[in-house]
Formats: structure tokens, C-alpha cells, sequence
């Protein structure tokens, strides 16, 4: 993904400059830099990634089992956690509204599920948690998952 | 219990992949049509509501399970969403994006299982 995130080129059928789009670039060019679109995937996965962790900590700081509106999680509001989760999760909706204007689905969102694997990755490295075989296994398949969809991109954008 | 659980696992899975089905629809147009029209307007507001359904369905849900009993559920919108793309918004899907999303469904299957 860090790969595709340095390539500058990206064909799109028309003008792509959007009104959050200020610099002078040629038309017909995918937008680089902040706005490259492999980059705001990114960005869009590294904020669900700190939302699931903000999420969890929030939902069982205020988990309240015996209620039958906690099934809607409409009572996890009460939790500033959460409410910082729900920032990172608009965030990371933001940037992913775009990458959906760039990148097909079928692309786009199995790499997207890179968090997946980031979220016990983070766990292991950060905070020391042991990973069992069976997880290694599970996190290898996902990388090989990943380097399967992701490489017809790499195909498409050398051609262009 | 677990019926319900699986009812409210099952539609905030659906809810999310609905939403991003249509906010892709949204985003596509944009291209041709840009942001001001009753089209995309409609079609964002459907998917922000879509995906708000989700969420707190997803919220309520993790008061009650561990993240990793409900994370072999999510793997599960890959290959969904990759399906339904296909179908319904006509993306084309070779067989190594077939094969590359069921390896990473399988893959967070094993990781959420350990």
C-alpha cells in the first residue's frame, strides 16, 4: 500500500480537481500528494485503526448488560471515549469517501481490511502481547490476501 | 439469546455493506456530476445513515461479546462486498481478487479464532 502511495500517476477518465483540490495541477493527472488517493487510504485505515481501540475501551467502560437499550449501543454515548472514537471514525469516513471517488470497491476495500491485521500487529509490537501460532498463520494468509488483490494495481499503474 | 445476538450480528453486517455499496454509487457520479445534485446528496445521506445503523448496532454488540468473537464477522464483508460489487456495480472481479479476498476473510477468521 506504502508502495502505490509514491507512484504520482493515476489516469481518470475526467477533470479531477474537486473544490478541496487548490493547487494548479495538469487535468487528466490522478491528484499527488496529501490527495493521492492511495494515501488517504491510509490515512482513512490508521484512523479506524485508534477508533476500534478508543471504541472498545469506551464500550466497556460504560457496558451495562441488564439494559435492553444497550443492545443499540445508543447508551455508549455517555462515554467521552467513545465520542473520540466517533471523530476518528468521520475522519477516516472522509478520507475513505474519497478513496471510493479513485479506487474500485473490489480493490479499495479488501485493502482496507489491512486493519485487521494492524490491530493484534499493534497489540504484539506496542503493548506486548503474545501471538499464538495459530494467529501468525491467520495474519500470513491475510498478507498473501493482500498482495494478491493489490497486485493488479501495481500492474495497472506501471502501464499508465 | 445467541438468536438475537446473530440477528443484530447479521444486520449490522448488512447495514455496512449496503452503506458502502451505495456511498460508492454516490462518489462514482460525482465524477460526471459533481456535488450539487439531489442524487448524490440522497445517496451520501442514505449511506451516512446506513453506516450510523451499523455502528451502534456494532456498539451495542461489543458491550456484550469480546472484539475477537465479533471480528470473524467483519472478514466476512470482505467477500461480500467484493461479490456484491461485482454484481451490482458491474466492477470487474478476477480470479485473484476472488482469491485475494478469501484468503484475507479466511486470514481474519484465524486471527479473531487464536
Amino acid at each position: 500500500m506504502f508502495v502505490f502511495a509514491s507512484s504520482q500517476r493515476w489516469r481518470t477518465v475526467r477533470d479531477v480537481s474537486t473544490p478541496l483540490d487548490m493547487t494548479n495541477q495538469p487535468k487528466r493527472n490522478r491528484p499527488s500528494g496529501f490527495w493521492n488517493p492511495w494515501l488517504q487510504l491510509t490515512l482513512s485505515v490508521l484512523c479506524v485503526l485508534l477508533s476500534e481501540f478508543l471504541l472498545k475501551r469506551g464500550a466497556n467502560d460504560i457496558a451495562d448488560p441488564s439494559n435492553a437499550w444497550s443492545w443499540t449501543g445508543i447508551n455508549g454515548l455517555a462515554s467521552p471515549l467513545v465520542w473520540m472514537g466517533i471523530a476518528f471514525v468521520i475522519a477516516s469516513f472522509l478520507s475513505w469517501l474519497y478513496v471510493l471517488k479513485y479506487i474500485p470497491l473490489t480493490i479499495a476495500f479488501p485493502l482496507s481490511r489491512v486493519v485487521d491485521i494492524l490491530v493484534p500487529l499493534g497489540c504484539w509490537i506496542f503493548l506486548g502481547e503474545f501471538i499464538s501460532t495459530r494467529r501468525w498463520c491467520g495474519i500470513a494468509l491475510v498478507v498473501i490476501g493482500l498482495a494478491l488483490v493489490a497486485k493488479p494495481v501495481a500492474r495497472i499503474e506501471e502501464r499508465l | 439469546m445467541t438468536f438475537l445476538a446473530f440477528f443484530f450480528i447479521l444486520s449490522s453486517l448488512l447495514s455496512f455493506v449496503c452503506a458502502q455499496l451505495v456511498l460508492k454509487r454516490a462518489m462514482e457520479n460525482t465524477q460526471k456530476s459533481g456535488f450539487r445534485n439531489l442524487r448524490f446528496i440522497s445517496r451520501v445521506a442514505g449511506g451516512i445513515a446506513l453506516m450510523t445503523i451499523s455502528f451502534f448496532l456494532t456498539l451495542g454488540l461489543l458491550q456484550r461479546f469480546d472484539l475477537s468473537y465479533l471480528y470473524p464477522f467483519q472478514g466476512l464483508s470482505v467477500i461480500i462486498i467484493s461479490l456484491m460489487a461485482a454484481v451490482m456495480l458491474k466492477e470487474k472481479l478476477t480470479l485473484q481478487l476472488t482469491i485475494g479476498a478469501l484468503l484475507i476473510s479466511a486470514g481474519i477468521v484465524l486471527v479473531s479464532l487464536s
